[in-house]
């Protein structure tokens, strides 16, 4: 905990305040989906769940940064009311260990956009394995499960990883990232 | 009530044990039996308001209704494809039948466990214990109780920007791109204001002296009582009572 | 005696910019002395803050040069949150100095940070509590306290740490006249009972000068230019306060306005009324205001009504607005001003009643017509910005509507509001003064005639605010009808033609500035409402004439 400054973490927490209402105002939705295609109906949005990993490791830029900022996030859920209470810290944690991955076998040099997407696939096969698991997707049609499994890493990709990075860099131009990594590398570019 | 004096951190570690040792069962019976109990357990325990109770379960009763349809229709293929049962009209084999209601049922018990929790849980309190008995850093901790104050500040600024935005002719999106292209100007001032917002907290935290130390000492002092065990121990009693009832009556079916 | 804090050739620089935000600042501190640390926006006070507790340059993006002793040991030998129990700090904002939920838990959070015993706490708490009168709080949540009560909070929190130096950075500017009053009696009622030196930064003096008489001043090169009594400086140095957009205090910046070569300056109108009687002859002053146009009316509203759930907020107010004429709105904190003034902009839409916008019904106005018709100044202008350039947000709305010699037209109305040299800049860049600015620039490009602003002139710096209202009489003067929420008296007594007082969700006055100043002080306190300092000294200046004209 000792090479992150207060603040980093604050930041990551406030973020996850302003998606928590995004995911909270996204769960119903995904019910509604559920209740139409089964499962897989989650499996659509559920790139939404991983952005904030996406968008915390690509504004501050520090090993580790993706996977609390996923822990934090889920507990900042589990504060705002999100009915799933203590087990979606868990979830959390098995989300920002895929994001995590991507970033590691980087080296946590590089924050490309095709890393960013392959973040944001990484947190859907964590989080596969784990609702592989916990909610029996075993008694599925193979088939079924694979077409699952292929829309949520898209959604990975798209929805946390692009969304993400497009999110990032409009924040980085505000210059309210002046004190990150991000929003120094944006002056660099720009002094230069 | 007994529910909301146990310590929270033992309470939510009990609930996450039971999620887990649901996920090994995949027959119908365990799962209702346990059901009945753990809904039992929060009426009796804990003071909790039906009604309440009743319009946070409904979203879980609709997705636990998908999961029975859909597991039925995209279920692995039965073993046993001559074990037939029918259903207005229409043949289906039993074990996915089966199937397709424990996991339904294990929907339904994992929505009945986080009731339990969050009806009967203090969250704050929940993020100070686990400072407390789980060593989850001071930083994250309250870091997370700092970010949860910005909730209701946040909702308003949502609104306030849409009003500013208006203002400024925006709104008149019709085509889906434009629409997107509206939700993005949202967020940037939002998510700025929520960065500087929270720069300005970190500050003010610190320069009350916080610095994330792991030795401090406590207000709200959280420790386990002998008396906090006896919520763990009473759900395995209900659990493997379910378990073998089950058993005994020749359903229980362990991870296939 | 050995000084308390030592400040010794201090520069600063963010990595952000070229050029120093604090320079050679140096200057001493004795214990239990009070100082005003004054200064334009972006002259580095908040900055000297962060040095002072220590913050800086621990958590600098930056360099920073010199020494700074804090009761005789450098800030950078003391170890991370030790500083907190010599250096306490409240801030501006209330919202944003918090991380717990109930009142109690916050006094407790600062004192588990130093490690205080679980037995002392409690006792400790409730001492705070009692030095800013908030016992009875102590178990409500953090959430349900109004803006004023915060800031007594935060001020609650770190007198628990029992600090030797306490700053005050900026701590009213977002609170209404009234709980900016108490919170600065609070102060004034702590110093005699605990021992602490004070170190007050604020854009007004207004209640401030009897706790400091020493001021420094700082320049916007982050340079102190001046070290001593403020009396002083206002006599001496007065041009250059004016320069640095220093606000002196009213009382002070009226008297000079009509004797400029006044010695004795009094600071508040009671200094005055004591000097009163060799003073008897201060000329009331010609008024900044431009006259109202026509009576024609562009708005009005028929028995509007807006209520929620719990109560009406709004109730039955019928109300017409002249084109050209300069209105004030009024009132207290929760008086439904800015209700009102969303109605008028068709934002909320009202529960009854109509309002009509060029004797059309508001709501068959399509909205993109209405836009061109009225503008709303919004009090945070950030939510407004939609794009990324000053120059953009400009021509937006213009572009909405594919304008041709847009550019033109943008740099004109940049070029009005003195925004030109910075069309490149990211709108969130600015300062507080620009953006606001800005947020007026973007709501006048459309040759709105009728133009709402919702406290425009909040936490401005002397000169900001002299700009923005230059600006908005222009727009007057060329015809537009400008309404505009304020606690500042002395902006409506200088510039409104008109002033509606709102008390309870309906007006209770409407008329001229002048006709308000005579009501009685009854009536005035009801809405809490102060007269203005010019209007308070005119009438010190007429009772003394009275008086002397009939004991002579």
């Amino acid at each position: 905990m000792a090479n992150w400054r207060f603040k980093e973490i604050v930041v990551m927490a406030a973020l996850s305040v302003v998606f928590g209402v995004v995911y909270l105002a996204f769960l119903p939705l995904g019910g509604v989906l559920v209740g139409f295609f089964g499962p897989i109906g989650y499996d659509f949005i559920f790139g939404i769940w991983f952005i904030v990993s996406i968008i915390a490791a690509y504004i501050i830029r520090k090993p580790g940064a993706a996977f609390l900022s996923e822990t934090i996030a889920a507990m900042v859920e589990v504060l705002i009311g999100n009915a799933i209470g203590p087990m979606l810290i868990v979830t959390g944690m098995v989300q920002g260990l895929g994001a995590e991955a991507a970033f590691a076998a980087t080296r946590w040099k590089n924050y490309s956009v095709w890393i960013l997407m392959a973040a944001g696939v990484g947190s859907a096969v964590t989080s596969f394995i784990y609702g592989y698991f916990m909610s029996g997707y075993a008694a599925l049609a193979p088939g079924y499960v694979t077409a699952m499994f292929i829309v949520r890493m898209i959604s990975g990709a798209l929805i946390a990883g692009l969304l993400g990075k497009a999110l990032s860099d409009g924040l980085a131009q505000t210059g309210v990232l002046s004190s990150f990594a991000l929003g120094k590398e944006y002056r660099k570019k720009n002094a230069a | 009530m007994f529910l909301q004096r146990l310590n929270p951190s033992l309470k939510a570690l009990t609930i996450l044990l039971f999620v887990v040792l649901l996920a090994l069962i995949f027959d119908p019976i365990t799962p209702s039996l346990f059901l009945i109990w753990t809904v039992s357990i929060t009426f009796l325990f804990g003071k909790v308001a039906w009604k309440k109770y009743v319009l946070y379960f409904i979203p879980f009763m609709i997705f636990a209704f998908g999961m029975l349809w859909t597991t039925v229709i995209f279920a692995d293929a039965p073993a046993n494809k001559n074990d037939i049962l029918l259903i207005f009209g229409m043949e289906y084999p039993r074990e996915s039948i089966l199937t397709a209601l424990a996991l339904s049922l294990r929907v339904l018990n994992v929505a009945a466990l986080s009731l339990l929790f969050i009806f009967t849980t203090n969250i704050a309190h929940f993020i100070l214990s686990m400072m407390q008995q789980l060593r989850l850093p001071p930083k994250i901790a309250y870091a997370v109780l700092a970010g949860y104050r910005f909730l209701p500040m946040m909702r308003d600024e949502i609104k306030i920007i849409h009003d500013a935005h208006r203002v400024r002719g925006v709104n008149q999106a019709k085509t889906i791109k434009e629409k997107w292209n509206n939700y993005k100007r949202y967020s940037i001032p939002l998510l700025a204001s929520a960065i500087r917002k929270a720069e300005r907290t970190a500050m003010a935290m610190e320069s009350k002296g916080f610095t994330g130390d792991k030795d401090r000492t406590f207000y709200r002092q959280f420790t386990i009582r002998k008396t906090d065990w006896f919520f763990p121990l009473v759900m395995l009693i209900g659990f493997t009572t379910a378990v073998i009832v089950s058993f005994e009556m020749g359903f229980l079916k362990i991870f296939s | 005696m050995k000084p308390f804090v030592e400040v010794n050739g201090l520069c600063l620089r963010f990595e952000t910019s070229q050029s120093n935000i604090l320079s050679n600042i140096s200057f001493k501190l004795n214990p239990g002395e009070s100082v005003l640390l004054l200064g334009p926006s972006g002259s580095g006070k908040s900055t000297l803050t962060s040095c002072l507790n220590g913050l800086f340059p621990r958590e600098l993006d930056g360099e920073m040069e010199g020494d700074i002793f804090i009761d005789g040991k450098r800030t950078t030998d003391y170890r991370p949150g030790e500083l907190s129990r010599q250096v306490g700090v409240v801030f501006q904002d209330p919202e944003t100095q918090f991380c717990m939920l109930t009142v109690e838990d916050e006094v407790a959070f600062g004192l588990e940070n130093i490690g205080e015993e679980f037995e002392e706490m409690s006792a400790k708490i409730d001492a705070a509590l009692s030095l800013v009168h908030m016992q009875e709080y102590k178990e409500s949540a953090i959430a349900s306290l109004s803006g004023g009560q915060k800031q007594k909070l935060a001020l609650a929190c770190i007198l628990a740490l029992e600090p030797s130096l306490l700053i005050l950075d900026e701590p009213t500017a977002n609170l209404d006249p009234i709980a900016t009053k108490d919170l600065i009696e609070t102060i004034k009622n702590l110093q005699g009972k605990i021992p602490f030196g004070l170190i007050i930064i604020e854009h007004k003096l207004e209640g401030w000068t009897d706790l400091a008489e020493r001021c420094l001043l700082l320049n916007r090169q982050g340079e102190i230019f001046y070290d001593g009594s403020l009396r002083h400086a206002i006599r001496r140095n007065r041009l250059q306060l004016m320069e640095q957009g220093i606000w002196l205090p009213k009382t002070a910046q009226y008297l000079l306005n009509s004797q400029p070569d006044l010695e004795e300056l009094p600071l508040t109108v009671e200094e005055f009324s004591k000097f009163a009687s060799t003073l008897v002859n201060v000329k009331p002053q010609p008024r900044k205001r431009t006259a109202a146009y026509t009576a024609d009316t562009i708005v009005e509203t028929h028995d509007v009504t807006w209520s929620t759930k719990r109560r009406d907020i709004i109730s039955n107010v019928s109300l017409m607005f002249g084109d050209g004429e300069f209105i004030a709105i009024v009132g207290a904190n929760g008086s439904g001003k800015t209700s009102l003034s969303r109605i008028l902009a068709g934002i909320q839409k009202p529960s009854s009643g109509s309002v009509m916008v060029k004797g059309k019904a508001l709501k068959d106005w399509k909205e993109s017509l209405l836009r061109q018709e009225i503008g709303y100044v919004f009090q945070n202008p950030e939510h407004q910005f939609i794009t990324n350039t000053v120059f953009e947000e400009v021509a937006f709305s213009l572009q909405l509507k594919n304008e041709n010699n847009m550019e033109e037209k943008v740099n004109l109305i940049l070029e009005i509001c003195e925004l030109l040299e910075l069309k490149h800049e990211h709108p969130f860049s600015l300062s507080q003064g620009q953006k606001r600015r800005l947020s007026v620039a973007t709501m006048i490009v459309d040759d709105q005639s009728f133009l709402l602003l919702d406290e425009p002139t909040f936490g401005q710096d002397a000169h900001s605010n002299a700009e923005l209202m230059h600006l908005l009489q222009q727009r007057h003067q060329s015809g537009s009808t400008i309404v505009m929420i304020t606690h500042d008296m002395e902006i409506v007594d200088q510039y409104a033609t008109r002033v509606i007082v709102m008390n309870n969700g309906a007006p209770v006055a409407d008329c001229p500035p002048e006709k308000l100043w005579d009501m009685t002080p009854e009536k005035l306190k009801e809405w809490q409402l102060e007269l203005p300092v010019s209007v308070q000294i005119q009438k010190i200046c007429e009772e003394e004439a009275y008086y002397v004209s009939t004991t002579s």
